[in-house]
Parts: C-alpha cells; sequence; structure tokens
C-alpha cells in the first residue's frame, strides 16, 4: 500500500457547516503483482478487485451476452493468475492493458467454442435511467439491444480495438501494446468499424443526431 | 474541396492528433462542411455507445469469491530466463572477445615477426612467426620465369602480400562487425517483446 492522502470537504447545507473526511489509498499496483508472481492469492485478489469492473466491460462489449461475459472474465482471471509470471513488471506495460488482452482473447476462444452471440433480453442486465419513463425506457432498451447487436456483428479484429477504444478507454499506443499491433492498424481498423457501426445503426433506423459537446 | 482529411477524422475525435496533421485537419475543418458533417457523425456515434445505460455487473466482491474458488492452487512460477534468451544475450559478448583475440594475435604476430627480423628471437615457434618472406611467393616464381618484371612484379608482389597478410584480417573484422549491427537491429526490431497470450491478428 502507498501513502495515505486525506481530503476534507466542507459543505454547508441549509447554514450548517458538514465536513466530509476522504481517506485516499494511493495502490502501488507494481508491489501488489511482485506479491501475486511470489504466489500471494491475496494479492492476486486485490487485482482481481481492481481490474474485475473493466474487464467484465470489456469482454461483455466483445461478446453482448453477460453469463459468457462472466465465464470468460473468470477464465481469464485464471489465465492471468497462471502466467502472471511472464508479467514484466519493470516495463512500461500497464497491468490493465495486459488484463484485457487476455480477457479479449478468452473471450474471443469461447465465442468461437460457443458460437453463440446472444444480444437477446439485454434489457434484463441494464439499469434503466430513472428519469425516463416506461416508454422511454422501453426505447432505451430497444436501441441499447440493436447497439450490441450492431458491435457484436464487426469482424473480431475490428471489434476488439473498438471495445477497447470506446469501453476501456485505452489510447491509440495502450491499444497497439494490448493487441501488440502496429498504431496504424489500430486507426485503420477503428477507422473500418466505426464506418461499418454507423452503416448497421443507420440501417437500423437509429439516427445519429448530432453531439451535444458539438 | 478537396482533399478531404476523412481519414484523420477518427484520431482528430479520439484527440491523438499531434503537430503538422493537427493543424491540417483543423484548418481543413474549418473549411469544409462534409468534413464536419462527418466529425459531427463519428462524435454521435461515440456518444451513443458511451452514454447508453450501464450493464449491471456482478459486483467485484462476489466476482473475486468465485475466482478465488476456481483458482489453481499452483503457484506462478517467474519464468527462468530460457538457455535461448541467455545465448542471446552472451552473441555480442563472444563477438567483442573474438575481435579482441584476432587484434591481439595479429599484433603478437607482428611483435615476434620485427623481433625475429632482428635475431632477438632466435628459439619463438614457427606458429607465433608470420613469414613475411612467403608473402609472395607465386609473384617470385612467375618473376623467376620472366612473366613478371619491373613495375609489374612489384605490384605483383605487393598485391600478394595484401591479400596473404592483411585481407585476411580485414574479412575478418568486417565479418565481426557486420555480425554485431545485425545483432543490434535484430535487438531493435524485438524493441517491444510479445506478451503472453494469443493474438487478435487478422
Amino acid at each position: 500500500m502507498g501513502p495515505i492522502y486525506v481530503h476534507i470537504i466542507t459543505k454547508a447545507i441549509n447554514g450548517k457547516e458538514y465536513r466530509t473526511v476522504v481517506i485516499v489509498f494511493e495502490i502501488n499496483e507494481a508491489e501488489i503483482v511482485i506479491k501475486a508472481q511470489g504466489g500471494d492469492r491475496n494479492a492476486f485478489n486485490e487485482l482481481v478487485r481492481i481490474h474485475a469492473q473493466g474487464v467484465l466491460n470489456v469482454i461483455f462489449r466483445m461478446c453482448g451476452n453477460m453469463q459468457l461475459a462472466e465465464d470468460a472474465a473468470q477464465e481469464a482471471f485464471i489465465r492471468a493468475w497462471l502466467h502472471l509470471g511472464s508479467f514484466r513488471v519493470d516495463r512500461e506495460a500497464s497491468l490493465r492493458n495486459w488484463l484485457y488482452r487476455i480477457a479479449l482473447n478468452t473471450a474471443t476462444d469461447m465465442l468461437r467454442k460457443e458460437k453463440r452471440i446472444l444480444p437477446g433480453q439485454l434489457d434484463d442486465f441494464y439499469l434503466p435511467d430513472p428519469r425516463l419513463s416506461p416508454e422511454g425506457v422501453y426505447l432505451q432498451s430497444e436501441q441499447t439491444a440493436l447497439v450490441q447487436a450492431a458491435i457484436s456483428s464487426l469482424p473480431d479484429a475490428s471489434r476488439a480495438v473498438l471495445v477497447l477504444k470506446e469501453y476501456g478507454e485505452l489510447s491509440y499506443r495502450e491499444i497497439a501494446e494490448a493487441l501488440d499491433i502496429p498504431i496504424g492498424t489500430v486507426m485503420s481498423r477503428l477507422n473500418y468499424a466505426r464506418r461499418l457501426l454507423k452503416e448497421k445503426l443507420e440501417a437500423q433506423m437509429i439516427v445519429l443526431k448530432e453531439a451535444e459537446h458539438v | 474541396m478537396s482533399n478531404h482529411v476523412t481519414e484523420w477524422l477518427n484520431a482528430y475525435l479520439d484527440d491523438e492528433l499531434k503537430g503538422g496533421r493537427l493543424h491540417q485537419v483543423q484548418s481543413h475543418l474549418a473549411e469544409c462542411q462534409e468534413c464536419q458533417a462527418e466529425l459531427k457523425s463519428l462524435q454521435s456515434l461515440s456518444s451513443l455507445l458511451r452514454d447508453g445505460p450501464v450493464p449491471e455487473f456482478i459486483s467485484s466482491e462476489r466476482f473475486v469469491a468465485q475466482v478465488s474458488l476456481r483458482l489453481p492452487h499452483k503457484q506462478p512460477v517467474l519464468k527462468k530466463r530460457s538457455a535461448l534468451e541467455v545465448g542471446w544475450w552472451l552473441i555480442p559478448v563472444g563477438l567483442l572477445i573474438l575481435w579482441v583475440f584476432i587484434n591481439t594475435s595479429a599484433l603478437v604476430s607482428r611483435v615476434a615477426a620485427t623481433a625475429n627480423e632482428f635475431g632477438l628471437l632466435r628459439a619463438a615457434p614457427a606458429w607465433l612467426v608470420v613469414d613475411s618472406s612467403q608473402g609472395a611467393s607465386w609473384s617470385e616464381t612467375l618473376g623467376e620465369f620472366g612473366l613478371l618484371n619491373g613495375n609489374s612484379l612489384e605490384w605483383a608482389e605487393f598485391t600478394e602480400t595484401f591479400t596473404r597478410n592483411k585481407l585476411p584480417l580485414i574479412i575478418w573484422q568486417a565479418s565481426i562487425a557486420m555480425l554485431y549491427l545485425s545483432w543490434i537491429a535484430i535487438l531493435w526490431a524485438r524493441h517491444t517483446p510479445p506478451q503472453q497470450g494469443q493474438f487478435l491478428k487478422s
């Protein structure tokens, strides 16, 4: 565990002053990785805790099925545990990128094995926006399902780049590192994936409105 | 407007452009409505993907517990350096040692030959002393038969001596230098070593 920072946030509500104390633990991931490489299961569990949601999200966007995503994410972390010795802590590569790479490969393997992409019934897994009316919730879930179906229909290689960019929030350099491909290939695959996605969504009558922040 | 910047719009949207290319795209966008519309469409697509509802994943705590149950008891073993890898790093060391050995041998041999000429090394072993008198034996033979004479004989003797005594050393050194440079080139090409797992290449 690294240094600890304490922030005191003061807010005045209805004339009364409230203070919130926020304690921030700066996690030294490299130290945890080294411990896990030495066989410390608790340290590895800590790494799983840190990266679970990110890995789940990337795999889910890759395969479009919640159950498959959970299975693949578990499998990915087990593979990571078994091969953690080959991860070089001294290199600049981040563990997140390394895990995303394993996660994507595991998802692709499982999809090929299972041969199922089941984007249906996605609404069971999404938290609806509480501000929306029942009709709005229905329309939103329909749109979400169509978007996920469009993503799932992309070729594996382009889908992986799109998912890492849009949902993994990786830079082009990080994507190139995670997938072991040149940055030029990242750009061309991303261009291709977005163009294909636009065509598919426009064909599904999803109007791409002007972004609000333009 | 010609020379559209469509192929760079994704990188521009993702804030991945720098320097001259960024300036080029910005200047073009200021004037081209077609590219502006394309950029807006890409921004909308990105918003549609990112601003959608968040899936309700299993909690991290529960997920950790599930992974922990399935985790094999085998401890990950730190990958030891393979013999191949050690051999790879020994290549430049070996080349340098070879270079030093060849140059030292040549130097010792020359010193021994000089000492021999001055009669200082009467009992020196034959292998240590380069017999420069044997350096141009073919040219001398041709001279004896009258096939070479004057300047042509001198030139032939010089060439033969050079070919016999100096050329092998030059070829050795050039070969070592080439191998060393090749090793550096391969090292540079392997700058980003592959990581674990299969690769999504297609």
